[in-house]
Formats: C-alpha cells, sequence, structure tokens
C-alpha cells in the first residue's frame, strides 16, 4: 500500500507518518482482544440462552474463528512487501480450516434438519424458529467468513486477477441492498423458513469489511472495534455512492477554477488504487476505504490529532476551523493532461474525479449497452445514464448519428450544413436486439443460482468449498468484492486491470 | 370592356389579327373573372390568348385539374384551396405530365385530401415553387412538412393550424429552404423553442414570422432577436411570452417594423417600451387585450415612434382623457388605432387624440359606451380620411352625429352601428357615402324598410350589410337591395322574422353573394330556398339553423344549383331543436 501512493508536496505540506508505522502496531493485544469480544456479540447478540445445546458449539467456533485469522495476518505480514504471495500460502493451515468447516457445516445442517422436520409437524413456535434461523444465520455468517478467509489466503496463489476486477461482481455489488448487520436483518425481516433468510446474509457487505480487515496489514485492523460496535451499518456506514452521476460533469471539470500553480497539494494515486472500488480516501495518502468510519481510523495513523475522540467521531458539519490544505489530484497516465508531468497541466479536483477521468479516458470501454449493441462505457455510470435513454425517443440525423435527446439532435442538425432530423418513418428503424440478454445479467444469473446453494439443498454443503476453490464466479454471487479490492495489494503483481480486465467474459 | 371585346370579337376577324402577345396584355387588365371568361367564350384568339398567357388558376373541381394545367402551360399561381375531394391520387395524376416550370405559388388551405405523397409530386413537379399555403391542413404533419422542405427555392410558407407538425417537420423546412422570407406557424402548438432557435439559426433571411397561439418561451424570442432582416413578427396569445422575453427581443437587430402581442397576457407596457427602446422605427403596434394599465415609461416611447407609427392597438386598455391627448400628441402619423372595450373613453379624450392625428382612416371604438355625438362631431371634423368606423354599443350617439360623420367623410367605406339605436333618419344620412362597403345595422331594431330604400338607392358599391335581429326589415327591403346593391356579397338577416319567400325571391338576383344567414327565419320555405340555390351561384356558406318550414325540397334545390356551396348548418325539424348539423 505504501508504494501504491506517491506523495508529492508541491508546497510545504506537513510530512506526516507514513504508513509503514501503522503495521507495527498491528499486535496491540488490547485491540485484538476487544475486537475479538464485540465481534462475537455482534454475531450472536440473540437469545441463544434458549439453546443451551449448542452454546458449546459457539466456544469452538469463536476460538476457531480467530485461529486462520491469525495466521492470515501472520502470513499477510511479510507480505507487505508484495514480493511473492504465492509463496506464504500454508497447506497446513488450509486443511485445518477446511475441517473445522466440515465440521461447522454439520452442525448447521442438524439445525436446519430438525427444523424442517419440526415445522412439517407443527405449525406453531415461531418464535423458536426465529430463535433458531438466527443462531442458523449467525453459523452460516462464520462458516462464510471462514470460507473467505481460507480461499483469500489462497486467492494470489490462484494468480486469477479476474475476481477483484470483474464487472459482475461490482454490478452486483451495487444491485444488492444497502448494507445491513447479519443479525439484525434477519430480526427485521421474520421469515418462515430459511432460504427466504439466507439471501439477505449474502447480500450483507459487512463481511466485505470483516475480510478487508482480515486479510489487511494496514491500520484497517484498528478499524475493527468500530465496525463491530456498529454491525448493522444503520448509520455508521454510508450507502455505497457508486454512481456518482453528480460528480461525472464536474469530471473532467476544473476547467473553470484558475488555481495558480503551488497553491495546492498535488496527489497522485496509482491505477490499481484508482481502479479499486473505494469511495473513502485518506487525503494524505490516498489509501481508499468503503466507509469513512474505516477512514477515520486509518488516520489514527497519521498522527496523534486523529486519535482524540473528537477526530474519530462522526465528522459535523463544522468541521475544524483549521482550513485543510487544497489538494488536488493528478492521473497517473504519463502524457496526459491531467498528469503532473503535463506541460499544460490541469490537475482533478476530487478523488472520484480521477476515478471516472481514469476510467473514461485510459481503460477500455467495457460496459457495452445490452440494447444497441454499439455503445461502449468504461464507466457503469454512464452505461446506466445510456441505457435509461437507450432505444427510447430516439432522435436521428440524416447523416445517420443518433441522439437520445431532441435538443442535442437538433444542436447538431445547426451545427452542420446540410443536415436535417430524419423522421422516425424516414429510415429503418435502427433498433438493437433488445431481447439478447446482457453479458452482465448472465453473470448475474449465475450469481443468483450461487445463491441457492447454502439452504436450498443440504447436500450441496460439502461441495461448497470446492466450489469456491473451483470457480471464482461463485465468489461474485456473494459480493465480496470490496472484500478482493482489499486484497488488491496481493494480487497486483499478477495482472495489470487496465489491460483487459474482462478477457473471460463471452463478448 | 367585355362589352367591347365582345362587339369586335364576335366577328373573329379584328380581334383574331392581334398578336397573342397584346391579347395577353389586353386579358391582364380585365380584373373581373368574369369578364375575362366572356372573352374566352366570345372569341378563338382570346382563348388562345388566355392559354397562352394566363398567370392564376384557381380549380374548383378536381376531375378538369389534369385538363386545366395542360391547357395553360404559363401559369404562375395556382390555388386549389376550392379544389373539392382533392386528394394525393387525384393530385399526382394531374400533375404527372403537365408542364408546371413556370408555378410560383401554391395554395392548398383546406385541402385536407392532400397529404405527402401529394405534396411530393407537387413539388418535384414544380422546380420553381416560392409560395406554399398549407393553411388549416388540420392533418397535415412532419411528413408533409418534410415533402414541402424539398422545395429549396421556397421563400413564403404557411403552416397555419397544420396541428401535426412538429419541431422535426419545422426542422426539415428550415434546413430545406434557407431562403424563407415569410413563414407562419400560427396554431402549430407542437412547435417548442427548440425548432425556433433552430429557425432563427438557418434562415437569415426571414422577414416575417408568424408564432401566434404557440406554447414557445422567451428562449424563443432571444433566438428571434438574432433575425437581422425581421420586420414582421406575430405572436398572438403566446401566454409563455413576458417582459423579458420583449426585453431580449430588443437586443436584437433595429429591423422590426410591425409587432403583435395581442392577447399575450403577461405582456405589459414595460415590456413594450423596452421593445420600442430597441426598435425605434416601429409602424404597427398591435397589443390588443394584453395591456390592462398603461405606464408612463411606455407612453414616453410612444413619442419616440412620432414619424413611424401608424398602426396603435391598445383594446382592452384602462386609459384617461390624458393619455389620449398624449397619444395624439406623441403619435401624429397614426392611420389606425383601436380603443375597443377601453375604459375611460371619453368625448373629452377622443377629442384630444384626433386633434393632432388627422390622418385617421380607420378608428376602432367599439364598446366605448360614454361616447356621444361630440365626439362623432370631433372626428368628423378632424379626420377627413376616415374610411372605417366602428361604432358598436356605443349607444348613446344619434342620427345628428352619424350626419356629421356623412357630411365630413366622403371615403367612409366601412361603419359599424351595431346596437346603436339608430333609426331611418340616420341611415338616410349615411346614404351620401356612396363608397360604403360594409354596414353592420345589427339589433337596430327601429331600422326599417324606408332606411334600407336609402341605403339601397345610393350605396351601389355595397358587399356587406349585417340586419341581424332588425326585426321591422320586410320584404321590401330585401327588394331595394337586391335592386339597388347588386355587388353584395355577405348578407345577415338572421332573426328578421318579417321577410318570406318573396324576399328570397329577390334575393335571387343577387349574383355574387357568397354568404347568407338566415337563422331563425320561420316563414321561409324550399320556395324561397330554392329560388336562392338557383340564382345566388357564388353562393359559399348558408345558415338556415332553426328555419323550421324548410322542407326536403329546399335541401334538394340546394344539392342540385349551388354548386359552390360549402358550407350549410341547418337544423332537421323540430325534434332536435337544440342540436345543429352541418353539412359540406
Amino acid at each position: 500500500m505504501e508504494g501504491g501512493l506517491r506523495r508529492i508536496s508541491e508546497t510545504s505540506f506537513k510530512a506526516l507518518p507514513s504508513m509503514s508505522c501503522n503495521s507495527t502496531r498491528n499486535n496491540d493485544p488490547d485491540q485484538q482482544g476487544g475486537r475479538f469480544n464485540s465481534m462475537d456479540q455482534s454475531c450472536f447478540s440473540r437469545p441463544d440462552q434458549s439453546f443451551p445445546a449448542f452454546s458449546p458449539l459457539f466456544g469452538v467456533q469463536s476460538s476457531s474463528l480467530y485461529l486462520p485469522d491469525e495466521k492470515i495476518g501472520n502470513q499477510f505480514e511479510p507480505n507487505s512487501s508484495l514480493n511473492n504471495p504465492a509463496v506464504d500460502w500454508d497447506p497446513q493451515t488450509m486443511l485445518t480450516n477446511l475441517s473445522f468447516l466440515e465440521q461447522k457445516i454439520k452442525q448447521v445442517k442438524d439445525i436446519v434438519q430438525s427444523m424442517s422436520s419440526r415445522e412439517s409437524q407443527v405449525a406453531g413456535g415461531c418464535s423458536e424458529v426465529q430463535a433458531k434461523q438466527q443462531l442458523v444465520t449467525a453459523d452460516l455468517t462464520c462458516i462464510i467468513i471462514q470460507l473467505i478467509s481460507t480461499a483469500g489466503s489462497l486467492l494470489p496463489s490462484m494468480k486469477n486477477p479476474l475476481l477483484s476486477s470483474n464487472p459482475a461482481v461490482r454490478h452486483l455489488s451495487n444491485t444488492l441492498g444497502s448494507p445491513m448487520g447479519f443479525g439484525f436483518s434477519c430480526n427485521q425481516q421474520p421469515s418462515t423458513n430459511n432460504e427466504a433468510t439466507i439471501p439477505e446474509i449474502t447480500k450483507t457487505p459487512d463481511y466485505e469489511e470483516l475480510m478487508n480487515s482480515l486479510n489487511t496489514t494496514t491500520p484497517d485492523e484498528s478499524d475493527e472495534p468500530m465496525k463491530c460496535q456498529n454491525p448493522c451499518g444503520g448509520e455508521g456506514s454510508e450507502p455505497i455512492p457508486m454512481e456518482d452521476h453528480d460528480v461525472k460533469e464536474s469530471d473532467d471539470g476544473g476547467e473553470g477554477e484558475n488555481l495558480p500553480p503551488g497553491s495546492y497539494v498535488v496527489l497522485q494515486l496509482d491505477k490499481e488504487e484508482i481502479l479499486a472500488p473505494h469511495t473513502h480516501f485518506c487525503l494524505i495518502c490516498g489509501k481508499g476505504f468503503k466507509r469513512d468510519a474505516n477512514l477515520r481510523m486509518h488516520m489514527r495513523g497519521h498522527g496523534d490529532e486523529y486519535k482524540t475522540p473528537a477526530a474519530l467521531a462522526k465528522p459535523s458539519k463544522d468541521s475544524s476551523s483549521e482550513p485543510a490544505p487544497v489538494t488536488r489530484y493528478s492521473c497517473p497516465y504519463v502524457g496526459c493532461k491531467r498528469n503532473k508531468e503535463h506541460k499544460k497541466f490541469q490537475p482533478l479536483k476530487t478523488i472520484l474525479c480521477v476515478k471516472n477521468h481514469y476510467k473514461r479516458s485510459h481503460c477500455d470501454k467495457s460496459y457495452t449497452c445490452s440494447r444497441c449493441n454499439t455503445k461502449k462505457f468504461s464507466v457503469i455510470a454512464d452505461l446506466k445514464t445510456h441505457e435509461k435513454h437507450c432505444g427510447r425517443d430516439k432522435w436521428l440525423c440524416s447523416c445517420g448519428t443518433t441522439f437520445s435527446r431532441k435538443d442535442k439532435l437538433f444542436g447538431h442538425v445547426a451545427l452542420f450544413q446540410g443536415h436535417t432530423p430524419a423522421l422516425p418513418m424516414d429510415d429503418v428503424k435502427v433498433t438493437g436486439a433488445l431481447d439478447q440478454p446482457q453479458d452482465s445479467e448472465a453473470m448475474n444469473a449465475v450469481g443468483s443460482i450461487g445463491y441457492n446453494f447454502p439452504g436450498s439443498s443440504s447436500d450441496d454443503i460439502p461441495n461448497l468449498d470446492m466450489k469456491m476453490a473451483d470457480d471464482a464466479r461463485y465468489f461474485s454471487s456473494l459480493s465480496f468484492d470490496p472484500c478482493f479490492g482489499g486484497l488488491d495489494d496481493f494480487t497486483r503483481p499478477g495482472f495489470d486491470i487496465s489491460e483487459n480486465p474482462f478477457s473471460f467474459m463471452p463478448s | 370592356m367585355s362589352e367591347e371585346v365582345q362587339r369586335y370579337g364576335g366577328g373573329g376577324g379584328g380581334v383574331g389579327a392581334l398578336s397573342l402577345d397584346l391579347l395577353g396584355q389586353v386579358l391582364d387588365r380585365v380584373r373581373e373573372p368574369r369578364d375575362r371568361k366572356a372573352c374566352r367564350l366570345v372569341s378563338r384568339a382570346f382563348a388562345r390568348a388566355e392559354a397562352a398567357h394566363r398567370r392564376a388558376l384557381r380549380v374548383l373541381r378536381r376531375e378538369p385539374l389534369a385538363r386545366l394545367l395542360r391547357t395553360f402551360p404559363a401559369l404562375e399561381r395556382l390555388d386549389l384551396s376550392a379544389c373539392a375531394s382533392l386528394d394525393d391520387a387525384s393530385l399526382a395524376a394531374a400533375l404527372a405530365g403537365a408542364d408546371l416550370a413556370g408555378i410560383r405559388r401554391v395554395c392548398l388551405a383546406r385541402a385536407n385530401g392532400v397529404g405527402w405523397r401529394g405534396l411530393d409530386a407537387l413539388v418535384t413537379a414544380c422546380p420553381k415553387l416560392e409560395v406554399v399555403d398549407l393553411s388549416h391542413c388540420v392533418g397535415a404533419g412532419d411528413r408533409e412538412v418534410a415533402a414541402v422542405a424539398a422545395a429549396t427555392g421556397l421563400r413564403e410558407l404557411s403552416l397555419e393550424k397544420c396541428l401535426g407538425v412538429t419541431d422535426m417537420g419545422l426542422a426539415k423546412v428550415v434546413v430545406g429552404c434557407p431562403k424563407l422570407e415569410k413563414l407562419s406557424l400560427k396554431w402549430c402548438r407542437e412547435i417548442s423553442d427548440i425548432g425556433i432557435d433552430l429557425l432563427s439559426k438557418k434562415c437569415p433571411e426571414l422577414r416575417s414570422l408568424d408564432i401566434s397561439y404557440l406554447k414557445v418561451g422567451n428562449e424563443s424570442l432571444r433566438s428571434i432577436s438574432s433575425l437581422e432582416k425581421l420586420e414582421e413578427l406575430a405572436m398572438v396569445c403566446c401566454s409563455c411570452i413576458d417582459d423579458d422575453g420583449l426585453e431580449l427581443l430588443s437586443k436584437g437587430s433595429n429591423s422590426l417594423q410591425s409587432v403583435d402581442v395581442s392577447r399575450s397576457d403577461h405582456v405589459t407596457t414595460q415590456g413594450l417600451a423596452s421593445l420600442i427602446d430597441g426598435h425605434n422605427f416601429l409602424q404597427k403596434l398591435n397589443a390588443a387585450d394584453c395591456l390592462h394599465e398603461m405606464g408612463q415609461r411606455f407612453l414616453t416611447n410612444l413619442a419616440k415612434l412620432k414619424e413611424t407609427l401608424t398602426v396603435l392597438r391598445l383594446d382592452g386598455l384602462e386609459v384617461s382623457a390624458s393619455v389620449l391627448q398624449a397619444i395624439g400628441e406623441g403619435c401624429n402619423n397614426l392611420v389606425e388605432i383601436s380603443l375597443s372595450k377601453c375604459n375611460g373613453v371619453t368625448d373629452e379624450g377622443i377629442s384630444s387624440l384626433v386633434a393632432r392625428c388627422s390622418h385617421l382612416r380607420v378608428i376602432d371604438l367599439t364598446c366605448c359606451h360614454l361616447l356621444t355625438d361630440n365626439a362623432l362631431d370631433s372626428i368628423a371634423e378632424n379626420c377627413k380620411m376616415v374610411e372605417c368606423l366602428r361604432l358598436e354599443s356605443c349607444s348613446s350617439i344619434s342620427e345628428k352625429g352619424v350626419e356629421q360623420i356623412a357630411i365630413c367623410c366622403p371615403n367612409l367605406k366601412e361603419i359599424d352601428l351595431t346596437d346603436c339605436r339608430v333609426n331611418d333618419a340616420a341611415l338616410q344620412h349615411l346614404a351620401k357615402c356612396s363608397e360604403l362597403l360594409i354596414l353592420k345595422l345589427g339589433l337596430c331594431s327601429s331600422i326599417s324598410d324606408k332606411g334600407l330604400a336609402f341605403i339601397s338607392s345610393n350605396c351601389g358599391k355595397l358587399i356587406e350589410l349585417d340586419l341581424y335581429r332588425c326585426t321591422s326589415v320586410t320584404d321590401d327591403a330585401l327588394a331595394a337591395l337586391a335592386n339597388g346593391c347588386k355587388k353584395i356579397k355577405m348578407l345577415n338577416l338572421c332573426y328578421c322574422n318579417k321577410i318570406t319567400d318573396s324576399g328570397l325571391g329577390h334575393l335571387g338576383s343577387l349574383e355574387e353573394l357568397t354568404n347568407l344567414e338566415l337563422r331563425c327565419l320561420v316563414r321561409i320555405t324550399g320556395i324561397g330556398i330554392s329560388s336562392v340555390a338557383i340564382g345566388c351561384k357564388n353562393l359559399i356558406e348558408l345558415d338556415l339553423k332553426r328555419c323550421y318550414s324548410i322542407d326536403d325540397a329546399g335541401l334538394w334545390a340546394l344539392a342540385r344549383y349551388a354548386l359552390n356551396l360549402r358550407q350549410v348548418n341547418f337544423l332537421q325539424g323540430f325534434s332536435y331543436p337544440l342540436e345543429s348539423s352541418k353539412e359540406e
């Protein structure tokens, strides 16, 4: 991560503690302990007293949960040098993890079986069923966490670079619901069978947070207490603004402002960082986070002033009186006008501008409109904007150019001599193959099949880990992408996102 | 002229010796179509000359169209607006093979049967087309207009009430016809600011534009202000346009000569004042039914137009004597002023207005209830040129005032005395105005045959007479009219319920009659209608509502003889007393 960002201080920008110092605090025992406790609370804060028979299991479960965690932490610590991730994989650890999973799945299976048999006999006992559901939910959560951590440790060695850049993954994570806590979501939505609850679980992006923390060496670990105190994400986590429509306009903007060179700090992020699906960025080092809370935890590593309770609390509107230094961003693409080396360098205003600019200007346009099959976009928000209008109210010019809006067509006609609007019946209708299934939709379909595996048939469960290992696509169904975004550091050496991230997709 | 031609052309020798060119020159100077027809009929030479030289043609039937187009190769103006049941197929067939290279003007008003195929054929056949009138082709849409847009030399186009035309059709026209000078988009409600903007960019030659009844806003006026040659702009009833728009319009080149903002609710005198700031050569300003209060700035700005302003319409404005005086002092060259329904118009105001405006020819004082004979006296004294005087509902005037007007204004062509309670004596005075063309006497129930006898004997040029609810009028008056006013084209006899079939028999001698209203003449029957149908060959519109005594024989006669009839309003009998149906 430290290598992921170069900070250029054009002014006398105060040097801040570099990130490396954060990793030294990783093993603070107090923090770790606090984290575990609170995670227990988050996972099992439910009336499990009524099921005393299961309580020992929890102990096993929670203790064993730490096992891989610590391992991962250990294995990743040397890994921060980013040299050879494959070497770090320990088959012994994996084996331990898998056996634990097997055991765990069996337990869940038993509970579910008992529930299904009871359900067929008595319709009543609603509260009991609910409690059991929560139990199952919690257990499944643990299983999944375990699975991911296991798979995550495996990931670099798989040398499969596609996971983190899979558009379907991102798409899925966008379309799925708002962040919800596991137990919380179940309580809120009483459902009468297991299958209904399980998709809820799979939706919750909080795993991603968890996994982020489990798999990174950066001060993310210190995020944990924060997150677990607020697992359901209600107010602690911002809705993820993946569609920055508002920002789009000003993306390549900045023309309006004429900051004299030197009056602002220029940050330049690496392309990998730009392409990672983060939305909260550290103003000092540029590292991205999915949640503001995580960012605030991260900020503690930059100095004592960020450790105060006030700094850790949610920022209020009337923030510090001390004005933050004006920061502008540089595009990492050398030769681009937005690159700081360019003669007429025009900085980008925000990180979102950087992201959209980089994707639009220097990445392949990989999102193809499924309706017209011609328009391509590199930013998915652009595709969605286009799809809203595509195929509807085609405004066509005699030259064959189509427009989504009449005033655009008229502007075009006004500009070019001899061009005239074509009346709808004048020409053969240009209709896209509307019914052709979209690639990403196909991916989603795969994903939705994937949803069913934990609960629909318990026979499948033993195969679960197999699948996870075999077919990377199942990750996409679980919307773990931020997790892999967090893993970017480790997957980075294996591939180059910008080249052709979607080569595996049928085109 | 026709008699002369008959005398020489009858033998065929004398006229036939003249060259076709000369005969053509002669024919060009024969104004009346009927006279020209007479020439054609009596001499082959004239017929040949007419065939070679005829410039204009108005066709009433579709069947002879093809033959006519071949007969007259020099045609420049083709009027198909009255051509019954013209459709694409018949138009295309008639155009095929005819030499129409000379045709410059085509009128297709109300030709609802003609669609884009017919227009396509027309435009292809007439390469020099310059003027096209599609007004009231309510079915016409973008495709029809697009077909017209293929005429690249088009200079004038009327799309009035072509309801289907949208911005797309307009865009076709403005791209296809860059030389457009005159364009009417009245009632094309689908056209928006975007279309007007494109029009302003693509047709820099535009001189006259009508955007009345459109839903366009101030943005359109911003675009229009870029038209440097625009002289005439009509925006009647554009409720989305307000003072800001007029302000934008005033920024353009100082070319506007005529502006019509009547019934545009959101325009005030402020906007008009700023408009005058930018366009100080305005000749016509029509602000009827949109202003409510007079603003001082507007009044002072009006004075800036002293030299140029000739037409000013301020209907519905609240005025005072001082305002009228200021207008009179500021605008000496006014030729026409309309103060219809203006509150506060008094004798004093009118006299101070007309004192400085001696050029006034048209004065509209409709519903200025306060006016008396004194106002008419001052008009008669100062405005000797008055041609048109509208005094409807000025109920305080009497025959004395009318007498003054009749004595001092020999050029009077039109006077509206509806609901003025004038009597036969007033008509006796009016009969001095031998130039009178239009006379409206509706609701003057004291008028009798005696008064109309004076009119009939002296006003031989009368073309329009309104006797609505003049209940004292009888058949004798009609006999006198039929005898003295042969040129009458429009006659309103509604509710003159003393009229019988014999009166209609006299009307049968009015060959020029085109519009006849006979509503609620309960005594007339099929016999009277038959004599009208047989005699009035040019009858176009006939109102027979609530003429309960008319039977099938009358309608049969209409169908048989009134070949030019286009509209009849009638009631089928007592069984549907409130319902009227329309036959075309």
